[in-house]
């Protein structure tokens, strides 16, 4: 079947369009951390008066405080929950009987309301372009007559456009706006690096690629990449907050930084990131599982120890350290963290530079 | 009674944290240790979470240099050239086993100590596991506010019966309830989740199989090459493999008894726009019999299409050219007319190398170099290949004559010659289109390039351990997504009783927590659990209410409908009768 | 205890692995190591029978050649040893055509003319059959361990396998094994 020219570029232009309103949104963000509200400085603070009070207040009994001190990630942004004044009150009235229950979950996208203008500009534009990026992947598709990542360039854009789906879930479920800046710059970067440096008209696929299996192998690596690269992003932005942490210590730094006052504790950094990975890890599992079928298929033989299934092999296991890593005592925060971005510099690696340079049977990047 | 321990042991300390204790608290053995106590610390070490850790790395450290230098399994033409060209270099890394890194014994040590300490931790873990699974979740904790998650509530019940009310709600979320033992205390546990380490052991053991299925494939399995010419049959027998990879425990007379003919071989190429040159297509029409004298069967063979036979699988791997050549020698004799597989290697748009020896050419042995090259164009002076179809077939040729050197009965390749017992005939490389002959000088006879015809490279294969492994595979990821998705997590209640303040006569505490190597997510759990409690406790205390509301409805203090006084405690059957509640 | 016994166990498991995995080398290397077997009488093979065409067009039934010794040799023009042992042979069929011993050639995966020319140059007087799809070699693997090129056998009255050369074989071997199954030295007279 002849590659449809006209959708393809159709697609591009959608990339584009996606590319200029991301670059919006994160102008956005960054203006909701130079002029939004100060809502973030409040609630750290609170989470620390919080413990402080639970201690105090463990000796009288009151089950309230112990429900604040432990906030849910959720609770970035939004009013003091009445746990806290529920904890005052039942200091100062012994006699009441005490009454607390945890909240439930608040809807999160009322959340987005309460959160400010730019946050509310910048999310807008970032479904927008969500939109567009999902178009584009999706009349490429079409336009090639199969499912769109069968090179380089067209792996990149799709994981990307996963990233951005993910992320936008990530930041509605847990009310995370100000990790946003970070994130879909990293996707702006990303697109453009694509449309730049290796971009690829549509075309046909080589008669090895043409199998069900591109759909179920690469779907399945392009998903968890996308993901991970979520998880970089985020392990980034912890290890950016736990250092500034530790030279405030240290007395090297002034405390009250207004952008590290905004994000979100490193113990919710470092929850999202893991919840992050717990997603991916399984399903980048499947993904060289898939792609062992598909190498006995076509192939031979399901493991041959080819450049990009080791390095393929090299991610998972890194991926598997992180998650020992955090059940190893000495080993959780930043270590962890230093193990994930190993990982994902290698799953890079494997993408942009094995793939490309390195002579094997997985060199169909497309890239000349 | 009353809880002596302060402060309390987490009781949900993960067992990764108890292993590292328990391997921190020992300390290397010292002078007086005897060799049993160094094996026992040794082993701790191993099976600890850091040494697994430090494994990993290694196991992620060791694959880089397989990725990097070419491989004697998958690229050993690769290797001669690295070796050419570090010629101090090669020797050295080939010592320390980088030419061949997953055959190496160094590889090996690691995953097989890897898997060491997997198995190490694994197996107490499964022990463990159907300990704590036989025996009852622990006591509730005096001081259930002290919880990571905890709520508390009035009921107008009394403790025990909303104890019971919350041993209702609990089993029908399929907790594991501890009851106590003494019929007047008033708390319950509840435990959830076994699933999970369950699904982290299977994990982990089904990495163990996937291990033991890729020994199966190498002890029983097998690999072979066979490069086939159209219009050629070959039978499947060692002698007729160019390459034959037999496992351990695998001799020829395993290899299946098969014949392959290749009838037609077509490949397909884009031939304009940008992706020109790129090849469409693969297609091999074969027949083929499973046995001698069995029936001939027809099958295309493609890529990611491969036949399989007799319990083995052949593969299209790759196609190339062969030129077909006469020679007739000084003697007028034909002496050589056969198609020759010339090889492209890594060449763009098949431009093709090969030899033609032909040794019982009389008086002298010939030799020929040769290029082949599909479609032709000279560029500079230089023949190159611009399309990878034979749309424009030449050869060049370059003549020898002398000794071949294969008298002497050491092996050669059939795709190289070695000239140095030779002299060579012809100056300049000779150029031939098909039909045409070269006359070689000094009457030492004619050549001549009739044709071509394609050739494709099969690989056959037989692998028992695949299955197994796939199994494995698909087992270790369902390991993975249960114990990713499921959280062992326990339920406490207790209730007190109050004073009577105006209808709430005990208050519920409610406390959850789940092990400390969980993500998160009990939250949302944990607060609809306590919602539906409490919801539960009303709806009891409502329905008692009415049950005595219709009891005593002739008690003028009762049907005001306002209760002041204490209500008695239960109804007439007992304080654990459960009236009031359906 | 039951635990120790089960790591001990899985420890073995992972470790017979890792001796499986290793050492998975090797073509099989003919020219290298050449072995003469003789098969006592009682324990010899029956020879699979087969029709073929000879390098000169004949036809050939291998069943034509019951109640005679035979040599049977598979061989090829490309191939190296075959042209090391080819004197050694021509050599042998000479010296045991009175004892009225056989020779038949098997040539694998091969081409006409420069089977001819092989045969012409090495004055190779016995005639050769041809297998270019290597079938006849496939029948004779399920008896006897062909593994390569050139493989000799040596094929009694009862046509039972008595005797192989299993790479290039020399002419001590040949004398040797024909000794044997005909009872006759070289040369020697019925």
């Amino acid at each position: 079947m002849p590659v449809n020219l006209a959708l393809g570029h159709v697609s591009n232009d959608f990339l584009i369009a996606a590319l200029v309103i991301y670059s919006l949104s994160v102008v956005a963000f960054a203006g909701d951390f130079a002029f939004g509200r100060p809502r973030r400085a409040g609630s750290a603070a609170r989470g620390q008066q919080a413990r402080e009070r639970a201690g105090a207040l463990a000796a009288v009994g009151a089950a309230s405080v112990a429900a604040a001190a432990d906030a849910p990630p959720d609770s970035v942004v939004g009013p003091p929950g009445p746990a806290g004044q529920a904890g005052v009150a039942a200091a100062g009235s012994p006699a009441a009987v005490p009454d607390s229950m945890p909240e439930v979950a608040v809807p999160p996208l009322r959340a987005i309301g309460q959160a400010g203008h730019w946050v509310q500009a910048a999310m807008a534009l970032a479904a927008v372009g969500v939109v567009a990026h999902t178009v584009a992947v999706v009349t490429r598709g079409l336009a090639v007559h199969r499912a769109p990542w069968g090179n380089m360039y067209e792996f990149v854009t799709a994981l990307t456009c996963v990233a951005a789906i993910f992320f936008l879930f990530v930041m509605v479920r847990y009310r995370a706006w100000t990790l946003g800046v970070f994130v879909m710059g990293a996707v702006v970067v990303a697109l453009g690096l694509a449309e730049t440096l290796i971009y690829t008209a549509a075309g046909q696929l080589v008669p090895a690629l043409q199998s069900y299996w591109l759909d179920i192998h690469v779907t399945a690596m392009t998903l968890a990449t996308g993901i991970f690269f979520v998880a970089a992003v985020l392990g980034v932005v912890y290890l950016t907050v736990d250092r500034y942490n530790r030279r405030v210590a240290a007395g090297r730094a002034e405390p009250g930084n207004g952008i590290v006052r905004r994000l979100p504790s490193l113990e919710q950094l470092d929850r999202l990131t893991y919840r992050t990975i717990m997603f991916g890890f399984p399903v980048w599992t499947f993904g060289v599982i898939a792609g062992a079928i598909w190498a006995d298929q076509a192939w031979g033989r399901y493991w041959g120890w080819d450049p990009v299934e080791t390095w393929a092999f090299i991610t998972w296991v890194l991926y598997a350290a992180f998650l020992h890593a955090r059940a190893t005592a000495g080993w959780r925060g930043r270590r962890a963290h230093y193990i994930q971005l190993l990982g994902f510099t290698s799953l890079m690696f494997n993408i942009l530079v094995v793939q490309v340079f390195i002579a094997g049977l997985h060199s169909y990047a497309g890239v000349s | 009674m009353t809880d002596v321990r302060a402060p309390e042991a987490d009781p949900f300390e993960s067992a990764a944290e108890q292993d590292d204790r328990e391997t921190a608290g020992r300390d290397r053995p010292g002078r007086g240790f005897s060799l049993a106590d160094w094996l026992k610390w040794g082993w701790r070490q191993l099976t600890s979470m850091r040494i697994a850790l430090v494994l990993l790395f290694l196991l992620a450290l060791g694959s880089v240099p397989g990725s990097m230098l070419p491989q004697e399994g998958t690229n050993p033409a690769g290797v001669q050239q690295y070796y050419a060209s570090h010629p101090a270099l090669a020797p050295l890394l080939n010592h320390l086993g980088l030419f061949n890194v997953f055959a190496a014994p160094w590889f090996a040590a690691i995953y097989l100590l890897l898997f060491t300490s997997l198995v190490g931790c694994v197996v107490p873990r499964t022990f463990r596991l159907v300990g704590s699974a036989r025996t009852l979740p622990p006591r509730a904790p005096r001081h259930l506010a002290r919880l990571p998650r905890s709520a508390e509530y009035g009921t107008a019940l009394a403790p025990v019966q909303a104890v019971e009310v919350a041993a209702t709600v609990l089993a029908g979320h399929g907790f594991r309830l501890r009851r106590p033992a003494d019929a007047g205390e008033a708390w319950l546990s509840a435990e959830k989740g076994y699933l999970r380490e369950v699904g982290n052991l299977l994990f982990h053991l089904a990495l163990l199989g996937v291990l033991v299925s890729v020994a199966l494939g190498g002890l029983f399995g097998y690999k072979a090459d066979r490069l086939l010419v159209q219009g050629t049959t070959f039978a499947d027998t060692q002698s007729a493999l160019d390459e034959f990879y037999p496992g351990r425990f695998v001799s020829a007379t395993d290899l299946g008894p098969f014949t392959i003919t290749l009838n037609q071989f077509d490949a397909s190429y884009i031939s304009s726009g940008v992706q020109r040159g790129q090849p469409a297509s693969f297609d091999a029409q074969i027949s083929y019999t499973a046995h001698p004298g069995g029936p001939a069967l027809r099958d295309n063979l493609e890529v990611n299409r491969p036949l399989s036979v007799d319990g083995a699988k052949v593969y299209l791997i790759g196609h190339g050219y062969a030129p077909v050549f006469k020679v007739t020698d000084a003697r007028g004799q034909v002496v050589y007319d056969q198609p020759t597989p010339f090889i492209s290697g890594s060449s763009g748009n098949f431009l093709s190398q090969g030899v033609v020896k032909v040794p019982d050419a009389q008086p002298e042995q010939l030799g020929f170099t040769g290029v082949f090259v599909p479609t032709a164009v000279e560029v500079d002076g230089v023949l190159e290949s611009v399309f990878p179809a034979a749309d424009h077939p030449v050869v060049s040729l370059i003549a020898y004559a002398g000794n071949l050197g294969e008298n002497s009965g050491i092996p050669q390749s059939v795709y190289q010659m070695d000239t140095t017992g030779m002299r060579q005939l012809t100056a300049d490389p000779q150029v031939l289109v098909p039909g045409q002959s070269l006359k070689l000088p000094d009457g030492q006879g004619t050549i001549t390039f009739t044709g071509y015809v394609p050739w494709v490279s099969l690989a056959i294969t037989h692998d028992p351990g695949q299955l197994p492994a796939l199994i494995c595979g698909l087992a270790a990821l369902g390991g993975l997504l249960l114990s990713f998705m499921v959280r062992r997590r326990r339920v406490f209640v207790r209730v007190r009783a109050n004073g009577p303040a105006g209808g709430v006569q005990s208050t519920v505490q409610v406390g959850g927590l789940t092990r400390t190597d969980a993500s998160g997510g009990f939250e949302d759990e944990f607060a609809s659990l306590a919602a539906e409690l409490r919801s539960a406790h009303d709806q009891a205390a409502a329905n008692s209410v009415l049950y005595k509301r219709s009891r005593y409805a002739k008690n003028p203090a009762v049907a005001g409908g306002r209760l002041s006084a204490p209500i008695a405690r239960a109804g007439p059957k007992g304080p654990h009768s459960r009236v009031g509640f359906a | 205890m039951a635990a120790t016994a089960l790591a001990g166990a899985a420890l073995a498991v992972v470790l017979l692995t890792g001796w499986a995995t290793g050492g998975n080398s090797g073509v099989t290397d003919v020219a290298g190591g050449t072995s003469a077997v003789l098969y006592q009488a009682g324990h010899r093979p029956l020879a699979p029978d087969f029709t073929a065409t000879t390098l000169t067009g004949a036809p050939l039934s291998f069943s034509s050649y019951r109640g005679q010794v035979v040599v049977l040799n598979f061989w090829g023009s490309w191939c190296a040893p075959c042209r090391a042992e080819a004197p050694a042979l021509a050599g042998a069929a000479k010296q045991y055509r009175p004892a009225g011993v056989d020779f038949l050639g098997v040539d694998v995966r091969d081409t006409t003319a420069s089977a001819v020319a092989f045969a012409r140059n090495f004055g190779i007087g016995y005639p050769s059959v041809s297998d270019s799809s290597s079938v006849i070699t496939l029948d004779f693997t399920a008896v006897v361990p062909i593994a390569g090129t050139p493989t000799t056998l040596v094929i009694d009255r009862t046509g039972h396998i008595a005797g192989a050369v299993f790479g290039p074989a020399t002419y001590q071997e040949l004398t040797d094994i024909l000794a044997q199954v005909t009872g006759k030295a070289a040369g020697g007279s019925p």
